[in-house]
């Protein structure tokens, strides 16, 4: 019993020690500097970097300093496009997986269609929807003047428009696999329920209410914390789409915090923003792992 | 199932072909954007069907940008990438999946935390890492294909083990044994039973880890410089201050979709399969 035990831990001893190497450490050092004052005349040599205490952590959080307000920017940005891009994604895979889960002739074809965008890399499909939407040579523009809903071409990539338009890029980009997803959850739902709830006078909007979503709950509860935990990993997107200076309008932390370490080379400030970001996100990830575990237990 | 009347039959695939043209419009759009002319691009009105169908794109993209060279280390990236994630990624999810050993439950716990970390925080201190290697072991790091694989493989793992281990789990155990009777040992019963097993899951893992890379934008700016560059980086220097080229661009979009699509068409089902279980299941 006891070399069985032994022989587990020898499995899984490579993937640990990538990972120490990989996450562990590098996460320890980032936390470190975080509290250090490290920047471009420090890097050479960084454990002379003066320490700082909190103080990089007091600017993240202080509205009058440049870095906090735009730290704040950020967060309210993210924040924004996370909600248009996961809701309306939302709404378009449920209805799709719902079409899908009905018979019809070409399912099949359709169904593996709609996951070319799921596959596409970012960096193409990015960059050929920063295509589309340039104002006079895009096609986006082009479509919406002929159909006659705008009347002159909309600036999609500079000003206000920008977090629209990688709102829209990304839900195209994102949909297909949380319709996938939800397909499977559609299709462990036995036809009888449907079949019985029709005998008793159920109509259409009671059976999609009372079995279909409740039957797809644990799934759209996984779907959603996801979604909403990627959400701040979003990087590509928006270097693709606006490269390096997003602007205001489409700051995020990740382009924020690039912006702070390669353009200001203010290491420590930078790690304490990505700090604060860890946080948030593992809180997120606390509250993921709590509705799994009730999940599993149901 | 109920039948539908013909009107809502006329509507239901009005839907699926309102579907079908969001989803393949902006393809539709790349692909005949990079038969254009640069005339045509910069100078007309665009046209979903170019005007004068040309190949120049093709031919002068790696003229412009040394893509085919992006494009072959990248293929170097994801694959080393990918073979390094199946064989480390195996046999831990073969451990979790068929030992009991104090700390198992944790170590999962952390595989699930450690896909939720931003990649951004470690930016810094792999920069100063790769430069500590360098310095104290004499190994280059940065700008180098090992450098890069060694970061894909390891962000790659949490999720393909986590992956797997949901295939293995569906693997019975009986198996196993069966082979140790026979007189394997445990690593034999993996490699010569179970591996063959598993190929659907394997495949899936291999997939994704391959994707990753293929994908991976952060880390390879800051890792690489011309020598190593990725092609995901390589697309973007198309488009400079002082000219856009926007038809060779959508040409060398073209030529770094073929092996996603090619790997996908392959595996499919397997992906599809690998991808749900792995995200209902957790």
């Amino acid at each position: 019993m006891k070399n069985v035990r032994l022989l587990g831990y020898i499995f899984i001893l490579p993937a640990v020690i990538a990972m120490i190497l990989v996450h562990i450490i590098p996460m320890a050092w980032g936390i470190l500097i975080s509290f250090k004052d490290l920047t471009i005349r420090t890097i050479r040599n960084w454990q002379e970097a003066p320490w700082c205490g909190i103080d990089n952590y007091i600017k993240a959080f202080n509205p009058v300093s440049t870095v906090g307000q735009r730290f704040m920017r950020s967060l309210r940005n993210i924040v924004f496009y996370g909600f248009f891009t996961i809701s309306i994604g939302f709404f378009i895979a449920l209805g799709v997986a719902l079409l899908l889960n009905k018979p019809f002739i070409g399912r099949t074809f359709v169904r593996g269609v709609i996951l070319i965008p799921y596959i596409t890399p970012d960096s193409v499909a990015y960059n050929f929807w920063r295509f589309i939407f340039q104002s006079r040579i895009g096609i986006l523009n082009e479509m919406l003047l002929r159909i006659g809903i705008i009347q002159e071409p909309i600036m999609w990539l500079v000003g206000r428009n920008t977090i629209w338009a990688v709102i829209i890029a990304s839900i195209w980009k994102g949909w297909p696999l949380t319709s996938l997803m939800l397909l499977a959850g559609l299709q462990t739902i036995p036809v009888e329920l449907y079949e019985a709830a029709r005998i008793d006078g159920a109509n259409a909007w009671q059976c999609f209410r009372y079995i279909t979503l409740s039957y797809l709950k644990p799934v759209i509860k996984t779907i959603m914390i996801m979604n909403i935990l990627w959400n701040f990993h979003a990087y590509n997107q928006f270097v693709v789409l606006f490269g390096e200076n997003v602007g205001i309008h489409a700051e995020v932390p990740n382009t924020l915090i690039m912006r702070e370490a390669f353009d200001n080379y203010n290491y420590g400030q930078e790690s304490a923003l990505s700090v604060i970001l860890m946080l948030l996100m593992l809180t997120i990830t606390v509250v993921y792992l709590y509705v799994f575990r009730q999940r599993a237990e149901e | 199932m109920s039948k539908r009347t013909p009107i809502q039959n006329f509507f239901f695939y009005l839907i699926i072909v309102i579907v079908l043209l969001f989803v393949l419009g902006p393809y539709a759009w790349m692909i005949s954007s990079s038969f254009k002319t640069a005339v045509e691009i910069q100078g007309m009105r665009p046209t979903w069907i170019p005007q004068t169908f040309t190949l120049n794109n093709y031919v002068e993209m790696n003229t412009t940008v040394p893509i085919v060279k992006y494009f072959t280390n990248s293929i170097i990236i994801s694959t080393g990438t990918m073979l390094a994630a199946l064989i480390i990624g195996t046999l831990a999810a073969y451990g979790i999946s068929r030992f009991k050993f104090w700390g198992r439950e944790l170590y999962v716990i952390v595989l699930m935390a450690t896909q939720m970390l931003p990649g951004i925080l470690f930016v810094i201190p792999y920069f100063m890492l790769f430069k500590w290697i360098t310095d104290t072991f004499g190994l280059p790091m940065t700008n180098t294909f090992h450098g890069l694989i060694f970061t894909y493989t390891s962000f790659a793992l949490p999720f393909s083990i986590l992956m797997l281990r949901n295939y293995l789990d569906s693997v019975p155990k009986d198996i196993d044994e069966q082979a140790l009777i026979d007189g394997c040992n445990r690593f034999q019963a993996l490699y010569r039973v179970i591996i063959p097993l598993a190929k659907p899951g394997l495949a899936a893992m291999g997939i994704y880890a391959f994707i990753m890379a293929w994908n991976e934008i952060l880390f390879a700016k800051i890792l690489t410089s011309t020598k190593t560059r990725t092609i995901a980086l390589g697309l973007l220097q198309y488009i400079s201050q002082h000219q856009a080229r926007w038809g060779q661009m959508m040409a060398a979009c073209v030529f770094a979709t073929i092996p996603v699509i090619v790997a996908f068409t392959a595996f499919q089902k397997q992906i599809v399969a690998g991808l749900v279980s792995g995200a209902t299941k957790g």
